[in-house]
């Protein structure tokens, strides 16, 4: 591939479309998505149930389910300033490409371990896969994993599933995660489903294993607070499409779209009074028909006749902080205003 | 529609009109279930199959009467007759035992020719001769060689290998010998028998039209009887709970211990039946268990549901919680397992027919095979028709059985497993 | 010692272990009963029977009757149930009625070994085979391969085993000719020397090969929609997902992730079809003259050898009893979840 990246970047998804055929007709889960990611950084996509984040992250790496059909794009992967298409990966390619380079937690890991098996089998089994024989090398590699992520790392390593609790799977599939040593790190709604104080242990791992390791994370959450907490940049996803793109601190002081100003004001934080809490009217839209023009519009407070024509393209208005929007400078008024 | 006139129709409905309605509503349903079933290509088959064992069984032998008297002269039928009357050329008039009568007859015995010689015996004279192979052993062609020579006016032959046997003699001399005088009585004779017939000239495809309707009775009555009991122990057990459901589960566990088909056999072997219908009520007491445990569950889990503890939060009483909220959840569910103890049901009450454990006084498909074994029939090459009929009647009824049921199952609720 | 017993009452394996034990006597009691005390009981008969046919005081008819039963005649009901009780627990089933001085244990321990090497087999090779297709079922559902394997199991599963081995008999045997069914009958060839050497291992798989294949027809449908559907249910599971994620081979996920986890709830249908295969070996060793237990037991009704009759009852049940047992306590090896709880 004659195709040159800065040697920096380690993805870059490209125009990606995807729909899922089902009997009603086509959904059209991802739309024309584009995004990099960089080396060591965090990317969260953040948005409603429903909005196409999953779709987006499961096709990274290929484990669409069976209806789905990518309906164009690109996902470049760099390493060693050597480029390939995952989507082109014959299936030997994608199997050795999983886990290697890119690694899924995914959402609730309370049954992501296989049952009858001892964990350490199960660490064996993906160090074997992916051509690492050598048990006791991997024990040594594993235990220190295990050790990074505050678990007793001799004792998880020779239990079985059932044995731990629940945020000590969580702690253990992010040391399977790393295991190989990947570049990039999918977490799925790596939280939910535990209790408060876990959450709190399980973010601080992360935080103290993207330092110590040096991978990225593509991270994705409906949880605001924690997008927050854990990226250093966030995209948002809404039916389908990146509506806003930009540096954690643009998108939650400066917003640019009214989808993300909405998200962020039906959440409440310490500095906002309750009273000014609101929640976003009206419901995601249909994808199998999906509203032409901004697909917002139905359900934004700014929408006008350009809205419900043309879809607004993501342009970088402020520098590296994109949105998808014809009335950025209305929301931006509407907030001073307020202010 | 608002909500109280919903209510009226369903408080106060005009007897007259409500008793018109069901007819309408079962029409309604059976016509959405067989829609449902129609996607549901096995399902149909058995559907179909399943009719047609009804018309089979239950209609048909009012117009088809029973073939029971043996027939002599289908002695020379077309292929598919089973017994072939050889004589010697001059004699070649013969064909029935009345115009045997004072002849010193050959009795190639391999089928069960005594039993239908018997009623004939004080007129003849014979001669039995042992089928000693398989195919056409020395016995048969020494009886042929006898016959020939006129040591035997005629040879009653238990198999139709005995054309081949005179026309492939490989022996010139016996061939010419064979040929010369004797005579395979008319072998055009008799009129079509779609499966051909017995060993004593009877028709087998009225005895098949006639042999269902005892065993599929049995059959239903120990389905009935065990799905009543399983679903009358299942509810109480789990609806009033403490003691009564541990015993009634502990008691439940014993029996499912218990080999059943043996305990059968046993139970078989010390009461002497003399009615296959009493059968089908101890397969019936004796099969309950393992639904029962099903059902427990069953009503357990469905308890559990939001409808049942609304109800029992309005005060409800168990019973009406029972038949009003629970059963008819719970119908597709115990429909199928009616089903499968009816196979179950057809399975032992077989079996011990085979085995002769049980009454043969109807001549059912069970009888059929249980007079093939001891009659030899079934090892007879010559037996296919004989052989193949009642089991492959058997066969089919309950493979319609179970695809029906599985249609059931896959229709009504896939995510509900029958018991056993 | 209470403390003992309450901590025993709690341990998983005494408690499997305690209700076998009771089980095996609640149906000893059962059979004691059946034979002394029903209606029409044999021992009544057999008295009638002398009395009419004999004309002997009814005192002499009925010890006549003792001594064939082997019970002491004036013992009370209550000794001789416990006597048949203390009896049992040393495997002494009494002796045959028919042919008296033959010990009905040693005839079991005759006949019982070809049973369990047939219907064993047959078990062995439809559970397989059906993990096997039933697997295969699931990965192709709903391809037509799926169907017929489908439609194929409900014939299997629907079709009595006796009316198999009846086609396979009537079929392949008789109008085919593959075989000669009457060389195939007992359980070896008659002339050659019980032993370790090939020739009578062959034709000790020569004559199992009928049941064993009947055994194998009419079970496997059962494990076939059995394992399809619980494979269907483990693709669903998320560490097969996430074991597709991780990279593993197809071959890994396909042994230890997907068949193993999918595999395990059929072990505990094993058991059933154990003491339904053993229970329905009495026709099929009929029909095929397979000199096995039901042979024996077929026999024993045949002649009324009432005390055979219920020993083989009772080992059969015993066989089934042990065989839930042996299940219930392997299964905690095979799942790692039961055994913790089991210990706890």
């Amino acid at each position: 591939m004659s195709l040159i990246l800065p040697p920096d970047i380690v993805l870059k998804v490209d125009d990606l479309s995807i729909v899922y055929r089902t009997d009603r007709g086509d959904v059209k889960a991802t739309a024309n998505v584009s995004f990099e990611l960089r080396n060591g950084q965090a990317l969260a996509l953040i948005g409603e149930s429903g909005s196409g984040k999953t779709t987006i992250s499961l096709a990274l790496i290929r484990k669409l389910p069976k209806n789905a059909l990518v309906t164009g794009g690109r996902i470049l992967y760099q390493r060693n300033e050597k480029i390939k298409d995952v989507l082109e990966l014959s299936d030997r390619q994608l199997r050795e490409f999983r886990w290697n380079e890119c690694a899924m937690v995914f959402q609730g890991a309370q049954n992501a371990f296989n049952p009858v098996l001892k964990i350490h089998r199960q660490f064996e089994d993906t160090a074997q896969s992916h051509g690492w024989t050598d048990k006791t090398a991997v024990r040594k590699r594993a235990l220190s994993l295990l050790e990074l992520v505050r678990l007793d790392p001799e004792r998880v390593y020779d239990a079985y599933p059932h044995e731990l609790s629940g945020g000590m799977k969580q702690r253990t599939l992010l040391a399977l995660g790393v295991l190989l040593n990947p570049q990039i790190v999918i977490l799925d709604e790596p939280t939910t489903a535990l209790d408060i104080l876990t959450q709190r242990a399980i973010i601080d791992v992360l935080n103290d294993m993207q330092r110590q390791l040096d991978f990225s994370i593509i991270f994705i959450s409906h949880d605001l607070s924690l997008a927050a907490e854990m990226a250093d940049h966030v995209a948002t996803v809404y039916a389908g499409e990146i509506v806003e793109l930009g540096a954690v601190n643009d998108i939650f002081y400066q917003s640019l779209h009214p989808y993300t100003h909405g998200l962020l004001t039906s959440v409440p934080t310490l500095e906002h009074a309750q009273d000014l809490l609101q929640s976003i009217p009206g419901s995601p839209p249909n994808l199998i028909a999906p509203p032409a023009g901004c697909k917002f519009h139905p359900r934004c407070a700014f929408a006008d006749d350009t809205c419900s024509k043309d879809s607004p393209p993501l342009t970088d208005d402020v520098g590296g902080h994109l949105a998808a929007c014809w009335h950025t400078d209305r929301l931006l008024a509407s907030r001073k205003a307020r202010v | 529609m608002t909500s109280e006139e919903n209510v009226n129709r369903q408080t106060a409905p005009n007897p007259a009109l409500a008793i018109l309605l069901i007819p309408w509503g079962l029409l309604r349903s059976a016509a959405r279930f067989l829609r449902r079933l129609r996607s549901n290509v096995p399902g149909m088959i058995g559907f179909i199959g399943l009719v047609a064992y009804f018309i089979f069984t239950f209609i048909m032998p009012h117009i088809i009467e029973f073939d029971g008297d043996p027939n002599l002269d289908e002695i020379v039928g077309p292929i598919g007759s089973r017994i072939q009357l050889a004589a010697h050329s001059e004699n070649a008039h013969l064909r029935s035992f009345e115009d045997l009568a004072g002849k010193t007859v050959g009795v190639v015995d391999q089928t069960g020719g005594p039993d239908l010689i018997a009623p004939y015996a004080d007129s003849l004279t014979i001669e039995t001769y042992r089928w000693t192979s398989r195919r056409a052993g020395p016995g048969l062609e020494a009886s042929l060689i006898d016959l020939a020579n006129k040591e035997i006016d005629a040879l009653l032959i238990f198999s139709k290998t005995v054309t081949e046997l005179i026309d492939n003699q490989e022996d010139p001399e016996l061939k010419a010998l064979f040929a010369e005088n004797i005579v395979i009585t008319n072998p055009e004779l008799g009129p079509p028998h779609l499966l051909g017939t017995d060993t004593q000239g009877r028709d087998i495809a009225t005895h098949v039209v006639h042999g269902g309707r005892v065993l599929i009775l049995t059959a239903l009555i120990g389905g009935v009887i065990s799905t009543v009991i399983a679903l009358f122990l299942g509810s109480i057990s789990a609806l009033t709970g403490g003691v009564l459901d541990s015993g009634l589960t502990a008691l439940t566990n014993l029996i499912l211990a218990i080999p059943r088909f043996p305990l059968l056999v046993v139970m078989a072997g010390l009461i002497q039946f003399n009615n296959t219908l009493y059968l089908g009520v101890l397969i019936g007491l004796l099969g309950w268990p393992s639904l029962m445990r099903a059902i427990r569950s069953q009503v357990l889990s469905l308890r559990e549901r939001d409808f049942v503890e609304a109800a029992r939060s309005l005060g409800l009483s168990t019973n009406h919680i029972m038949l009003r909220e629970i059963l008819p959840n719970m119908i597709s569910y115990v429909m199928i397992n009616f089903i499968f103890s009816i196979t179950f049901a057809m399975y032992e009450q077989i079996g011990l027919v085979v085995l002769g454990l049980a009454p043969i006084n109807d001549y059912t498909w069970g009888v059929m095979l249980y007079f093939g074994r001891s009659r030899g029939t079934l090892y007879n090459a010559d037996g296919a028709s004989m052989a193949l009929s009642p089991v492959l009647a058997i066969a089919l009824f309950q493979v319609c059985l179970v695809l029906f049921a599985r249609a059931l199952e896959e229709i009504f609720d896939p995510r509900l497993r029958t018991a056993v | 010692m209470v403390d003992l017993l309450q901590k025993a009452a709690k341990n998983y394996t005494v408690r499997v272990f305690v209700q076998a034990i009771l089980t095996i006597w609640a149906v000893a009691t059962l059979t004691f009963l059946l034979v002394r005390e029903m209606p029409g009981n044999p021992i009544d008969v057999l008295i009638e029977q002398i009395l009419t046919q004999e004309g002997v005081s009814y005192q002499e008819a009925y010890d006549r009757v003792a001594a064939s039963f082997n019970f002491d005649p004036d013992a009370s009901l209550l000794d001789l149930y416990l006597s048949w009780l203390g009896d049992l627990l040393r495997f002494d089933l009494g002796t045959s009625i028919t042919s008296p001085g033959t010990a009905v244990i040693d005839e079991i321990a005759r006949f019982l070994p070809w049973t369990v090497f047939a219907v064993g087999m047959g078990l062995l090779i439809s559970f397989v085979l059906g993990i096997i297709l039933g697997m295969t079922m699931a990965y192709y559902r709903d391809s037509f391969l799926d169907h017929s394997l489908s439609l194929l199991s409900s014939f299997m599963t629907g079709v009595p085993n006796y009316i198999w081995g009846l086609l396979i008999i009537i079929v392949l045997g008789i109008q085919l000719d593959l075989f000669n069914v009457g060389e195939l009958r007992g359980t070896y060839d008659i002339s050659l020397t019980p032993g370790l050497n090939a020739a009578f291992v062959l034709s000790v798989f020569k004559h199992a090969a009928l049941p064993i294949t009947t055994y194998v027809i009419a079970t496997l449908g059962g494990w076939m929609l059995n394992m399809k559907s619980s494979t269907m249910g483990v693709l669903n599971e998320d560490y097969v997902n996430v074991a597709e994620a991780r990279g593993l081979t197809d071959k890994r996920i396909i042994s230890a992730y997907v068949g193993r986890n999918a595999a395990l709830p059929l072990f505990t249908q094993l058991t059933i079809a154990v003491g339904f295969v053993l229970g329905s070996g009495v026709v099929i060793e009929e029909i095929f003259v397979y000199w096995g237990i039901g042979h024996y037991l077929f026999q024993s009704i045949t002649v009324r050898d009432y005390t055979s009759m219920q020993g083989v009852f009772l080992i059969l049940t015993m066989a089934v009893v042990f065989s839930n047992l042996f299940a219930d306590l392997t299964y905690g090896l095979l799942d790692p979840r039961v055994r913790i709880s089991g210990d706890k």
